[in-house]
């Protein structure tokens, strides 16, 4: 008798469940796709949704680098080339050049933590992709530039200013070690 | 009459593989639908990341550790972290552990996430898998917001994590704990308890307790044939001593103890284990500094430390052996796919071709994790 | 069809010395171009197409929605991508088997057309074994899929094609026994005689008349989707097992033909039920004009067919797949006995009523209803406790 009772079970069990996951997917109809139709059925452009902290390609905003050297060291696929001089006639550092190779880099922000004034960052662009293998080699450095010296107050110069507020904004989100930031929580975004 | 003649076939599962997980090549010889064997042959996805390590030092090894499994990257991180720390005494703050264990979590339901949708699909349902994936977007966009990136995330530092939670992200993160648990309700309505996917995996590939010990199985693999290990609750790390949760072993209700739909079904359950954890991590959460102060040329004294944690693969082995400089003298993972590859091959005979692939499914084999 | 040629040629529209014959000859072929090509065809590329977005909305995905309105025009540019590739035939297979399978796999599509009761003066050939004619011809899949996984000569096709000829016969049998209860109800074969036993209300359909015929439906219709290869059966093409199966060397229109064939079954599949089970084209005559009651007739069917057709797709993205022991089990240890204690109840049931009973009418309709109410309201928890944005709307 039990051979037919588990006959029996198992044509029961087969139609209960299926109907429960027939009504799942029947539910499924009604609702919403996810999907984000990128690119062009978005209402913003995607890199605008990003949040701050999206570790994209990355941009140097060379009129806050001191040329430091620190961000070089850092990297663990030696991916960024900078060369930084005294310059003999003024006395000041000279970047003569500042390469990123973003086909080298595996974007994990080992560069930007320790900037001094966030100048190298992470942007919201991921859209890289180019029929050059030499585009992808962004050279930052035109023309021989000085570096940046940090000033021991807020900066005066109405150009840089907003440049590092932006990069130690960028920086802000940084875990600071050791703590001597307030948490998260009572900063505003 | 004579007998017939018959041959086996030796089949290649080849690297290219729609149901391989990841880079994975199999020799099967079968007799018709019956396998007598399945060989395994790793080695595709070797990319000498523990040699790597040597050369870019313990700061910048730390990108290189997303890449040993990522699906799990965060454990990986997290176990990075740890032996450096071991290594040189640091203590990683309070708030930094909650931070990593928040993290974790989100990684190791994502990770199961991923594992149980390619599982049903595998068997041939194609739509669990896209509800999981949808499930592991959703998680992926919370630690987007948090870290920057959406699989590898580099987000733990030696010493701590290296950014704290952003503002208003506890309130999303519990949003979507809201809206998970009744989803993971509805996964198991459409799929886990369908008649024929029980049919499918019940009796695959049962592995017996002490064959499961004898071939170093770990996690969800080892609790589904009644074993409770969980390095979380038995060697306890970081700040798990703090919540209250389960560990969800196998039972053997739907076939013999240790077969296929005992490993599925406690991954299902240590996704609801690990929802509640997040929960309580969420809202216990103290504050304070979430790294510790770490030289950045880091030079631990001479020595070698192995710590364990438990990955969403299972207990996840670091061993260092440092000399002293600024470069590790030798790193070794340990990880729970490479021993699960061991046991395919004893267990694919008198299984179906078919089977084999629920049996690799079901034992969430990740190739990079193998061959590192 | 046949008494408006009858009447043409008598009526001397084709001229005093027409031979009848040829004049018939010529008019169906015309008619069967007509409908393979502007119907059947078309049919098997749209519901490509068609598929692909009831499977994106089960998915909670979009579905292919930029070539042509909706992405409607999206089976043909795959057509157009399918004839442009490069027609491959492995060096060591078999040429003339590998290449003749897709177009016996074709033949198998095509032939039940012939029998299709589009409304009741709209069927190219109304013969009096209709339905025996179109459960047999549709076997003719065996011969290609074993050609197609014999001649590939790939181990892993082979094994798609031995599954598929083991599958496909095996399922004959409940599908074949499901139609004796319905034969047994009408004592007729033919496709327009089984429509006209029925009527149009749903309490007259063969499928609400006893218990007996709607568990007999349902064992037809799982039975007709294992014959197409379709999931939860469908182990000659399991894509995660053995990447396409019998179909794996093939590439272009050859691998399309195997596909076109499987997604026109289904509309075969679906007109079969409709025909025993829903009642077919019938309507309820309110109109006198004859053009237009066919219409609404054909648009009847039409309605009821494709609502099968969309089932069937929402049952594969829902199911999954069965092995290959179990597929057997479920054929000859639950479908055919179940399928036998159908026939042997129809037979009781219609020596006891010969007119059937309309008291067991009413309640199967009601138990239906009743059932489809206990659907909706699963389906109503589900949405609402997703909490997740309701979107009525097909188009996205």
């Amino acid at each position: 008798m039990s051979a037919v009772s588990e006959y029996v079970g198992n044509i029961k069990e087969a139609v209960t469940s299926i109907f429960e996951g027939m009504a799942v997917t029947a539910s499924h109809f009604m609702r919403k796709p996810y999907t984000v139709q990128y690119p062009d059925r978005m209402p913003v452009r995607v890199q605008d949704t990003l949040p701050f902290r999206y570790r994209g390609i990355l941009e140097v905003d060379l009129e806050i680098c001191t040329g430091c050297l620190a961000c070089e060291r850092a990297c663990p696929i030696d991916c960024i080339v900078i060369v930084v001089d005294k310059d003999p006639l003024t006395r000041q550092m000279l970047l003569s050049q500042f390469d990123i190779d973003i086909a080298k880099c595996m974007y994990c922000g080992l560069c930007s933590e320790p900037c001094p004034t966030g100048s190298i960052h992470h942007t919201t662009e991921f859209e890289g992709a180019d029929y050059s293998l030499e585009s992808l080699i962004r050279r930052f450095v035109k023309d021989p530039v000085m570096a940046y010296k940090p000033k021991k107050g807020p900066e005066t110069d109405p150009q840089i200013a907003p440049i590092l507020n932006r990069g130690m904004t960028y920086l802000d989100q940084w875990a600071q070690p050791g703590g001597e930031k307030p948490p998260a929580e009572e900063e505003p975004a | 009459m004579s007998t017939l003649h018959t041959e086996e076939m030796t089949l290649n599962m080849g690297p290219q593989h729609p149901s391989t997980h990841g880079v994975l090549r199999f020799v099967v010889r079968a007799d018709g639908e019956v396998m007598r064997e399945a060989i395994p042959d790793v080695g595709y996805l070797h990319r000498s990341i523990e040699k790597i390590a040597e050369k870019v030092g313990y700061h910048g090894f730390m990108p290189y550790t997303d890449r040993v499994d990522y699906v799990c990257a965060m454990f990986t991180n997290q176990g990075w972290g740890m032996a450096c720390e071991k290594l040189a005494g640091i203590e990683v703050p309070h708030r930094g552990e909650y931070c990593r264990v928040i993290a974790a979590e989100f990684n190791r339901i994502a990770s199961h996430l991923l594992s149980v949708g390619a599982m049903a699909m595998d068997i041939g349902a194609v739509t669990p898998f896209t509800h999981a994936i949808r499930e592991r977007e959703m998680i992926n966009d919370l630690i987007e917001e948090l870290c920057g990136a959406r699989l590898t995330f580099n987000y733990m530092r030696i010493g701590g994590v290296a950014w704290d939670l952003p503002p208003g992200w506890r309130e999303k993160a519990l949003a979507y704990l809201d809206h998970f648990d009744p989803i993971l309700e509805e996964y198991n309505a459409l799929i886990s308890w369908n008649k024929i996917y029980i049919e499918r995996l019940a009796n695959v590939g049962v592995i017996t307790p002490a064959e499961a010990i004898n071939y170093n199985l770990v996690g969800p693999n080892l609790r589904a044939c009644g074993i409770k290990w969980d390095i979380r609750k038995d060697m306890p790390y970081s700040v798990y001593p703090e919540f209250e949760f389960d560990v969800p072993i196998g039972d053997g209700h739907w076939g013999k103890l240790g077969d296929s739909m005992d490993r599925y079904v406690v991954r299902i359950r240590e996704m609801a284990e690990s929802s509640k954890i997040l929960r309580q991590a969420l809202q216990k959460i103290p504050p304070g500094p979430v790294l510790a102060k770490v030289a950045r040329n880091f030079k631990p004294p001479a020595g070698e430390c192995q710590i364990r944690l438990e990955s969403g693969r299972g207990d996840m082995g670091w061993y260092v052996v440092s000399d002293g400089t600024g470069y590790p003298w030798r790193v070794h993972v340990r990880t729970g796919s490479f021993a699960a590859m061991g046991i395919i091959q004893k267990l694919s005979a008198g299984l179906m071709i078919a089977d084999l692939v629920t049996l690799i499914a079901s034992l969430d084999v990740i190739a990079p994790e193998i061959d590192r | 069809m046949e008494t408006l040629v009858h009447n043409l040629i008598a009526s001397g529209a084709f001229g005093k010395n027409a031979s009848p014959h040829l004049v018939a000859a010529i008019v169906v072929f015309i008619m069967s171009a007509v409908v393979f090509l502007g119907v059947a065809f078309p049919f098997a590329g749209i519901v490509s197409w068609a598929e692909r977005r009831v499977w994106a909305r089960i998915q909670s995905r979009v579905g292919p929605n930029r070539v042509g309105p909706q992405g409607f025009l999206q089976w043909l540019a795959d057509g157009v991508k399918h004839v442009c590739k490069e027609d491959i035939i492995p060096d060591e297979s078999d040429a003339p088997l590998f290449k003749m399978a897709p177009y016996l796999v074709m033949l198998a599509f095509t032939l039940p057309w012939a029998v299709m009761p589009f409304s009741s003066s709209l069927i190219l050939a109304d013969l009096n074994v209709g339905i025996l004619y179109m459960t047999s011809v549709t076997a003719l899949t065996v011969v290609g899929v074993l050609m197609a996984g014999w001649a590939s000569n790939d181990k892993w096709s082979l094994i798609g094609g031995i599954r598929s000829a083991a599958q496909i016969v095996s399922y004959e049998i409940p599908a074949g026994l499901s139609i004796f209860p319905v034969v047994l109800m009408t004592g007729t074969l033919s496709m327009q005689g089984i429509i006209r036993a029925q009527g149009w209300a749903p309490q007259h359909w063969f499928l609400f008349a006893n218990p007996f015929t709607f568990v007999a439906a349902n064992i037809l219709y799982i039975s007709a989707l294992a014959e197409g290869n379709r999931t939860p059966f469908d182990l000659p093409e399991a894509e995660s097992e053995l990447v396409a199966g019998f179909a794996t060397e093939y590439s272009g229109m050859r691998y399309l033909f195997f596909f076109m064939a499987e997604w026109g079954n289904l509309f075969i599949i679906g007109a079969i039920i409709a025909t025993l089970f829903l009642g077919g084209w019938q309507f309820p005559h309110i109109i006198k004009s004859v053009v237009a009651m066919n219409i609404l007739e054909a648009i009847t069917f039409n309605v009821k067919v494709l609502f099968l057709v969309f089932v069937s797709m929402w049952i594969r993205a829902t199911l999954p797949r069965v092995r290959i022991d179990q597929l057997m089990t479920l054929c000859w240890k639950y479908f055919v006995p179940i399928s036998f204690v159908n026939m042997i109840g129809t037979a009781v049931w219609v020596a006891i009523w010969p007119d059937g009973n309309s008291l067991m009418r009413y309640l199967m309709l009601a138990a239906a209803i009743a059932l489809a109410a206990v659907f909706t309201q699963r389906v109503i928890y589900y949405l609402r406790r997703s909490r997740m944005e309701v979107y009525f709307n097909p188009t996205i």
